[in-house]
């Protein structure tokens, strides 16, 4: 599979489970794209660890340090999977895992030469060492625990937007 | 071609035409089926109740009524065929000279469904139904002896009877073979679930390959008073013949 | 805590079960959905090599389980956790227990986990004064109404819409409602709450990895996440048979584990966790302790019944299971429901107290089919059935019946004559019958087929 394919099986997939996905291919585009998704946040967190975090143009009226009340939380992920679709998110250089996981909306960054074709190809990527905590995220948090009904936005994000840099 | 048949207890207790819409059916197509006389039980209620020297009892005798010729062995059940082709070997595990046996007498048992259509090629004879029928698939038949496709392509070739699919046909009828009587409240809450789906479906009639299940539905069919007929498919196949 | 003595009334609860109408339709459609859920999930995929390779890489595990917990102690150690073994329940209970008074902890959050309901930690900790708030919607449903799960998957299956809206308004004092989405949202918020304020997180594991030391979670609403990074203390209760080699070997059992619990290809998060926090992190809890429980293992893996350890907690044999689909989960009275909870409550609990289980399964052998990894459910079953004659735990008149069975099935003129008696006793057996078993049967011919013919 060639990385493009891999790419488009991983939007393909990451629909499937929910997720909104863009694709841009400049920095500039990020940024544009980043400030559409923003409409309506009133409190975005972003870690600001990684150079593409860092180049991010997060309105400073509306940008906040703390997470656990942030109505949006935006990151460089470190990586993703087709097959299944999903972000990993990861421990590693200080990231906190959890700030993903509590605001409402959550807004992904990926950068396509990370985007592993398979569970496989990442596992045997990762080793055996792991960092800390490494969390594959897939789609918006949900619950079926009532009747079997799909509920969206149980404990994590109700929303899940992804943009493949 | 000559073939033993073994009848099975419950058919030859309670079903005796069913042995003989088998054996109708078996000459039918000029085969030689030889009754042995002191046929008992394959030991199936024995080995799933948990009674392991009673089922070897059992099948010891098996292996030495049917062991004496090496004919092909033709069993009208799914679940008694699934207990010497399956069972006996499991069963006389730690026995090398009876394991041996079980395991040679294993390779020539057959259900019926199973011989007619793959030896006897009984699905291109152009046999006759009649009515509107439907098929329920018995759990050790389907499961145990992975029969599945050779009693629908008998059913769906029979000329002036009509085959309809039944909705989740490999779910079990709560027959269970001592089930029944340990748990009656569930079996029967399954059998009528199983009624319901035969219902669904408007079929006249509904058959299968093991008496026990058909059994256990025909007591739902009377309970609720339905008009449906719970019939072996030996029964069923042989109505059409001349 | 000490076991209710006496054996599990598996036929009374189930009798009753049968009757109630709201939780057979609820089962009805819960396990419904998910049957088709799964065949969907499974029905493009090489299903049977996976199978093959997770059910062969359990038994790699198995073959030295000793070998492997130790492999993964070390390593989980190395990474920064504590190591705790518990030989059995209360062992591991007061483990628990001491780790939190160590910390002066009197309130834990909890994502679901099995072996925590095996070890029945809450009602030990709730004596101890820890407050234990379980996060999951259907294990706060089952909590707030001080139930047990009917299901290892989805603790509240039995339950409909209706009902919960009832208990939520009832106990949670908030106004009726019957949405799911809005329940939902409801115990998101109270919740929240809890996560922000817990100092300690409860948790099992799904697997954990021998080579890394590392605990592999899935859940699909973030709580299992939440309790495991949010507070400062982190207590991991898991069984020792869930050790799998190495991260390579994660792949086979993410793709079987979702689709056969729930029909999807991968639940939301899945989460790994790996020691903890270490300096310059900003995510992982500070002391992370691991509770590795034995409670029988290490003699059943020894054993002909082996095999059930290779089970990864799907569910997938009991929304199989015509019996579990009919009663639910609370008629079985163990931990554990359904063929794999027949089998683990007789080798957990003992056949004295679980031997009526035994009974609670036709032998159809959906479960079987269902299976990812492959227990040969049916024959363990058959096997507890064999070891429960042995120990004389049958009925009497089943025992007689049966040796009377053995005679004659041996003997072509005993059976000839067994089978007149039955045909002459018919009418008198049928008024009294057994249960009325036999009046579900026909009468025996009048003459068996074999005299018919010869
Ligand atoms: S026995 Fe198999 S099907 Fe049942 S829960 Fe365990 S892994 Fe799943």
């Amino acid at each position: 599979m060639t990385q493009d394919a891999a790419i488009d099986l991983f939007v393909e997939n990451a629909e499937k489970a929910g997720a909104r996905v863009v694709r841009v291919s400049s920095a500039h585009e990020l940024n544009e794209v980043l400030s559409g998704m923003l409409e309506g946040a009133t409190a975005v967190y972003s870690p600001g660890v990684t150079p593409t975090e860092k180049g991010l143009a997060i309105p400073p009226d509306r940008s906040t340090e703390d997470y656990v009340n942030a109505s949006a939380c935006v990151e460089e992920v470190s990586a993703a999977v087709a097959e299944t679709g999903s972000l990993v998110c990861s421990s590693q250089g200080g990231k906190p895992v959890q700030a993903g996981l509590l605001p409402g909306h959550h807004i992904a960054i990926v950068a396509a030469e990370h985007v592993y074709e398979d569970l496989d190809r990442f596992f045997a990527a990762l080793g055996d060492a792991p960092p800390t905590n490494i969390t594959l995220e897939t789609g918006p948090s949900r619950t079926a625990d009532i009747e079997l009904t799909l509920t969206i936005g149980v404990h994590g994000p109700d929303r899940l937007s992804i943009i493949v840099v | 071609m000559r073939v033993q048949l073994f009848v099975t207890c419950l058919i030859d207790t309670f079903f005796p035409e069913t042995g003989e819409a088998t054996l109708r059916l078996l000459r039918y197509f000029g085969v030689d089926a030889v009754l042995p006389t002191e046929q008992t039980c394959c030991g199936k209620p024995a080995d799933s109740g948990g009674y392991r020297y009673e089922s070897r009892k059992a099948a010891e005798h098996f292996l030495s009524v049917f062991g004496r010729s090496t004919d092909p062995i033709v069993v009208p059940s799914g679940s008694c065929a699934s207990m010497v082709k399956n069972h006996y070997p499991e069963l006389f595990r730690d026995d090398a000279r009876l394991h041996a046996q079980a395991t040679a007498v294993a390779g020539r048992v057959y259900e019926l469904s199973q011989f007619l259509v793959n030896v006897l090629k009984a699905d291109r004879a152009g046999l006759k139904g009649r009515g509107k029928i439907t098929y329920h698939a018995s759990c050790q038949l389907t499961r145990e002896l992975g029969v599945k496709e050779e009693p629908l392509a008998l059913l769906r070739s029979l000329d002036a009877a009509e085959f309809v699919p039944l909705p989740s046909a490999d779910r079990c009828c709560g027959f269970g073979g001592t089930f029944m009587a340990k748990m009656p409240e569930i079996s029967m809450a399954l059998a009528d679930e199983k009624l319901d789906t035969i219902l669904s479906t408007g079929a006249d009639t509904v058959t299968g390959c093991d008496h026990g299940c058909l059994m256990n539905i025909s007591d739902a069919i009377r309970r609720r008073g339905a008009a449906v007929q719970a019939k072996h498919i030996a029964v069923v196949l042989a109505e059409g013949l001349a | 805590m000490s076991l209710p003595t006496g054996s599990i009334p598996f036929r009374e609860n189930a009798a009753q079960a049968i009757r109630n109408e709201a939780l057979r339709a609820a089962m009805r459609n819960a396990t419904g959905v998910f049957a088709v859920k799964r065949a969907d999930a499974v029905s493009a995929v090489p299903l049977e090599e996976w199978r093959d390779k997770a059910s062969e890489t359990r038994l790699q595990v198995l073959d030295h389980l000793a070998d492997y917990v130790d492999r993964f102690a070390k390593s989980a150690v190395r990474a920064g956790a504590t190591v705790h073994r518990a030989k059995d329940a209360e062992t591991a209970r007061e483990i628990v227990a001491c780790l939190l008074k160590d910390h002066g902890i009197q309130k834990a959050v909890k994502s679901k986990s099995m072996i925590s309901e095996e070890i029945h930690l809450n009602d030990y900790l709730e004596k101890q004064g820890v407050t234990v708030v379980e996060t999951d919607l259907g294990e706060y449903i089952i909590q707030i109404a001080r139930e047990h799960p009917s299901h290892i998957i989805v603790p509240a299956i039995h339950k409909d819409r209706r009902q919960v809206g009832k208990l939520f308004a009832e106990k949670l004092g908030c106004a009726y409602t019957e949405d799911p989405a809005a329940l939902t949202k409801i115990a998101r918020a109270k919740l929240r709450q809890e996560f922000l304020s817990a100092e300690a997180g409860i948790s099992g594991a799904n697997f954990a990895v021998a080579d890394s030391g590392s605990l592999v979670i899935f859940t699909n609403e973030g709580n299992g996440r939440m309790c495991t990074t949010l507070p400062r203390l982190h207590i991991a209760v898991t069984s020792i048979e869930k050790i799998i080699p190495s991260v390579a070997d994660l792949p086979k059992f993410i793709r079987l584990l979702p689709r056969s619990a729930t029909g999807q290809v991968v639940t939301t998060y899945l989460s790994m966790i790996t020691g903890t926090r270490k300096a310059g992190e900003a995510t992982g809890a500070k002391d992370l302790h691991i509770v590795l429980l034995d409670n029988g293992r290490s003699s059943i893996v020894a054993g002909e019944y082996r095999e059930m350890l290779k089970c990864i907690r799907c569910g997938a044999c009991l929304n199989a299971c015509p019996v579990y689909q009919t009663v639910g989960g609370h008629a079985y009275g163990s931990t554990y429901p359904g063929p794999m909870g027949i089998i683990l409550t007789v080798l957990l609990e003992g056949m004295e107290r679980a031997h009526t289980l035994l009974d609670a399964t036709t032998l159809c052998g959906a479960c079987a089919d269902v299976c990812p990894v492959k227990v040969p459910l049916p024959r363990l079953l058959r096997r507890l059935r064999e070891q429960r004659t042995e120990m004389g735990l049958t009925p009497t008149m089943e025992r007689q019946g049966m040796a009377g069975f053995g005679m004659a099935a041996k003997s072509p003129t005993l059976f000839g004559a067994g089978q007149q008696a039955a045909r002459l006793l018919w009418p008198l057996a049928r008024k009294i019958g057994v249960k009325g078993t036999l009046a579900r049967m026909p009468i025996p011919a009048e003459q068996p087929f074999r005299r018919r013919i010869s």
